[in-house]
């Protein structure tokens, strides 16, 4: 269910002044005239209805002149529709559900259920209500809402799952929906000692009060922190996280079956090597389980690759490979990535991409393309194909793009404006450094902001594509949209140094390598081993309650900054102050029409 | 000013004298001696004496004033009048209705005491009928010394009446005069026209003339309201809701449309129509009867 809210809501208050003709029409409306008049028979043809048609024109009249000052109060507030389900004026109670591994042990979900629960039906009623679930990232699973039923469904639907913890991205999230309004925060979480990323941003504005309801995590807890293969054997590591020593058995399952069991005894919070050893497969893969029937269930087995994980392709379309701009520096980071072994990269000089076949297609994983200068018709239409039959495609936007061609190519016109602008050293800003491909500039080490571009192109803001990254003038930097069934990533200067001194700086193999792997992920993910927790996920070690709510960052609406930021963006997409104002003039000018024939 | 000299305004008849000259004379002729009358030579009323001139008819020698100035002066005649009139005033409610000092019925009885005054003065018969959609009041013609003066108390009694119907006191005085004469009629004509027009005709038929002051008061005929309001008829209490800004001009084109009917109508059947708006002096009037009862005479 959406929502109207408001940039300016405090320009609202114009909206009064729409009392003002309705009071004229009040007061000035006088007691209807008796006139004795002799010659009324002469006004026989001037009928009730001429009386009755002046009424209602009077009211039209009225209907305009109101309208018209709403809307310039409304237009003036800057509306927009949030999306938000509760109004966003209502108070609301923000209820945050730790779904992360170390809610997995026997029952503590249960719990974790049946207090978020008891959260929800003691909420005030004059208040909203929003769940989040949260991890390594807080998912809104319910928009804020007075259907209570809604929150009390979504919550026996929440379950544990393999990922970290993160309080403060919980935390922002739930910053992020309360906005400026009065709000109260719930958390629901086994308060793990490890949840606390330094890296991390994200707190509570002062006034938003947070009620933390523990979810007491095990004693004890056994993982599988690493597993490989050595020849024959298969060597796991198992850490013991209770306070006691811990014998529990160890097995390796390969093709379904069981092919070795070993018993390992762990010193209190200590750990010990299980070394198995029985009869393995050409390839595939096996996992190593060791018995644990109290702690977290998600860590107690790991996968091993028995044979290595294939190279994933991706190819590099350049408009001249021998040239100074073609494809090296990208072609040379991707070449570093997992000891040289992720990926398999293919520089193609544009007018070979003709001669790629069907099969060859379907192989790359992702496509970078550099340049279109000699790309010819059939060449154009390979890419275009591969876009949107569900290809994944990166477009740096350089000297050897040409954007008259580049719709052609990508079979979407992307809205560039005009020639390259000159910046004297723009720095590239990530709207939100959460995203996959900027998690390694995470750390104040891995600043993005000191990558300097001199030139790029103008990208218009439409509605299609998501500004991921942004030049310190404002303008798109890299962009990410839907083209068919495939997926467009678009930076809107060079990779080749010649724009730039990007490829120079220390950020730029990070970038290219999380790139290839954000457009490669569903080919990685396929044939990686499955995603494991973090080894600190597996610690139960908690932190009180009091620990806990002293470790909230406090801010001055810093977070309602983002929201605000967020809501700005979203206001600047729809632009209904726009709408308001043209059919305010619409209604002036029909004002001034009625108005006139009344006279 | 009250009483009936009210209607005895002399400011009117001042300024009627100084308005025309000719008129005054015509009012005052025979008693000032000053002036010529343009019926002169065929009233037995004396009007003065001027000097022979070679050429004038010898039968108008005064033989008398030449015995004792041996001088020859040719005696003048003002003409004798003798003419019954008739004034019809109307009484109805819709006279009572004026948007400024003055209703339309105060406007028809200034208008008729002062025409009762002119045929004073020249020795007219005259008589008073007061009606609204009967006789109000009923004086007969005469001439007589003290006739005036009943006629101006007459008036001053008159109050306004009910509904109008010109129609009927017309075919009633119509078929009640027997000698031929002058019938006036004072009314805002708020009646069928057609009927209206069929009562005159029948005093043309009759060989009586006729001369009518159609009164009317300038928001009558300006309609100049503004607010919408509700307008009640005076007569009949009937209430037309309207709004005055979108029906002004339609109402104004049907009442010029009613006083063309009447001016052409009238016209063709030898009746003058005089339109007075109670606003404009009342000279015009006085001046409208005398032109007519110069053409009977």
């Amino acid at each position: 269910m959406g929502g109207i809210s408001f940039l300016s809501p405090l320009f609202l208050i114009g909206a009064i002044a729409a009392a003002v003709p309705i009071l004229l029409h009040l007061f000035h409306r006088k007691t209807e005239v008796v006139i004795d008049f002799p010659a009324v028979s002469l006004l026989k043809r001037a009928p009730v209805q001429q009386h009755r048609r002046r009424r209602l024109r009077e009211l039209l009249l009225l209907a305009l002149r109101v309208g018209a000052l709403l809307l310039l109060a409304l237009s003036f507030a800057r509306p927009y529709l949030a999306g938000a389900a509760a109004t966003s004026s209502m108070p609301l109670t923000v209820i945050t559900v730790d779904t992360s591994m170390s809610m997995s042990a026997p029952g503590q979900m249960d719990r974790a259920r049946d207090a978020a629960s008891r959260a929800a039906a003691a909420a005030p009623s004059s208040h909203a209500l929003a769940l989040i679930g949260f991890g390594d990232t807080a998912a809104v699973i319910v928009e804020p809402t007075t259907d209570r039923s809604a929150i009390a469904s979504a919550i026996t639907q929440l379950n544990a799952s393999a990922s970290g913890t993160r309080f403060r991205t919980a935390l922002a999230r739930a910053s992020e929906i309360i906005g400026t309004r009065e709000g109260s925060v719930v958390v629901v979480t086994d308060l793990q000692q490890a949840g606390w990323e330094a890296n991390d941003d994200g707190g509570l504005p002062d006034g938003i009060n947070v009620e933390v309801i523990s979810v007491p995590p095990p004693t004890g807890n056994l993982a599988v922190t690493s597993a490989e293969r050595r020849d024959r054997r298969i060597v796991a590591s198992i850490q013991n996280y209770a306070n006691s020593e811990v014998t529990a058995p160890v097995r390796l399952f390969a093709a379904g079956k069981e092919i070795a069991k070993v018993d390992v005894t762990m010193a209190a919070r200590g750990a010990a090597d299980a070394e198995l050893i029985g009869s393995l497969p050409a390839g595939g893969d096996a996992e190593v389980r060791v018995d644990d029937v109290s702690g977290y269930q998600p860590d107690n087995s790991r996968k091993v690759l028995l044979d290595p994980a294939p190279s994933v392709p991706i190819a590099i379309v350049v408009a001249d490979p021998t040239g100074s701009t073609g494809g090296l520096y990208v072609e040379r980071a991707l070449k570093v990535a997992g000891n040289g072994r992720e990926f398999s990269v293919d520089v193609r000089d544009g007018r070979e991409v003709a001669k790629w076949t069907g099969a060859e297609l379907s192989k790359i994983a992702a496509m970078f393309v550099l340049g279109t200068r000699t790309l010819d018709r059939n060449g154009r239409e390979v890419i275009r194909n591969y876009l949107t039959r569900g290809g994944q495609v990166f477009v740096a936007a350089g000297p050897d793009v040409d954007p008259g061609t580049l719709a052609d190519v990508l079979g979407t016109k992307l809205p560039f404006e005009g020639d390259p602008i000159r910046t004297a050293g723009a720095t590239m800003i990530a709207r939100d450094g959460r995203h996959p491909i900027f998690r390694p500039f995470l750390s104040p080490s891995g600043a993005l902001g000191d990558v300097q571009v001199e030139q790029h192109r103008r990208l218009k803001d439409p509605a299609d594509h998501t500004v991921l990254a942004r030049f310190s003038g404002g303008d798109a930097a890299l962009t990410e949209q839907a083209a068919g069934e495939g997926r467009l990533i678009v930076f809107t200067s060079d990779l080749d140094n010649a724009w730039s001194r990007f490829p120079l700086n220390p950020a730029f193999v990070p970038f290219a390598i999380e790139t290839a792997r954000y457009l490669t992920r569903s080919q990685s993910l396929a044939r990686r081993s499955p995603e494991v927790a973090k080894a600190a996920e597996s610690n139960p070690a908690a932190t009180t309650v009091e620990e806990f709510t002293n470790a909230i960052e406090r801010t001055t609406r810093a977070g309602v900054t983002e929201a605000q930021n967020a809501a700005r963006e979203i206001e600047d997409r729809q632009r209904w102050w726009q709408i308001g104002l043209v059919i305010m003039l619409v209604a002036l000018a029909g004002e001034a029409l009625v108005g006139r024939r009344a006279t | 000013m009250s009483g009936p000299a009210r209607y005895l305004d002399p400011a009117i008849i001042a300024r009627l004298g100084t308005i025309d000259l000719k008129a005054r004379t015509i009012v005052e002729g025979f008693l000032t001696g000053l002036h010529r009358s343009p019926y002169k030579g065929f009233s037995v009323e004396f009007a003065e004496y001027r000097q022979y001139i070679p050429g004038d008819d010898l039968a108008t020698l005064d033989w008398k004033v030449f015995a004792r100035s041996d001088k020859h002066f040719v005696k003048k005649y003002e003409e004798e009048t003798n003419l019954t009139c008739h004034m019809m005033l109307d009484v109805s409610g819709s006279m009572g209705y004026g948007s400024g000092d003055i209703t339309k019925l105060q406007y028809a009885s200034y208008l008729t005491g002062a025409l009762a005054y002119l045929m004073h003065r020249q020795r007219d018969s005259f008589g008073l009928i007061a009606f609204d959609d009967s006789i109000a009041a009923l004086l007969p013609a005469s001439a007589r010394s003290g006739h005036l003066r009943t006629l101006l108390l007459a008036l001053e009694r008159i109050e306004i009446g009910a509904r109008t119907n010109v129609a009927k006191p017309l075919h009633d005085l119509a078929a009640a005069v027997r000698k031929r004469g002058m019938v006036v009629l004072i009314s805002d004509l708020l009646d069928d026209p057609a009927n209206v027009l069929e009562g005159l005709k029948h005093f043309r038929y009759r060989g009586t003339d006729v001369i009518v002051f159609h009164i009317l008061d300038p928001y009558e005929l300006k309609f100049p309201f503004e607010q919408a309001a509700r307008f009640r008829d005076m007569e009949t209490a009937e209430e037309v809701a309207a709004v005055p800004g979108s029906i002004r001009q339609d109402y104004i084109d049907r009442m010029q449309e009613r006083i063309a009917f009447f001016r052409r109508e009238l016209g063709l059947v030898g009746i003058d129509y005089c339109q007075l708006e109670t606003s404009q002096p009342l000279e015009l009037g006085l001046m409208s009867y005398l032109m007519t009862r110069r053409r009977v005479l």
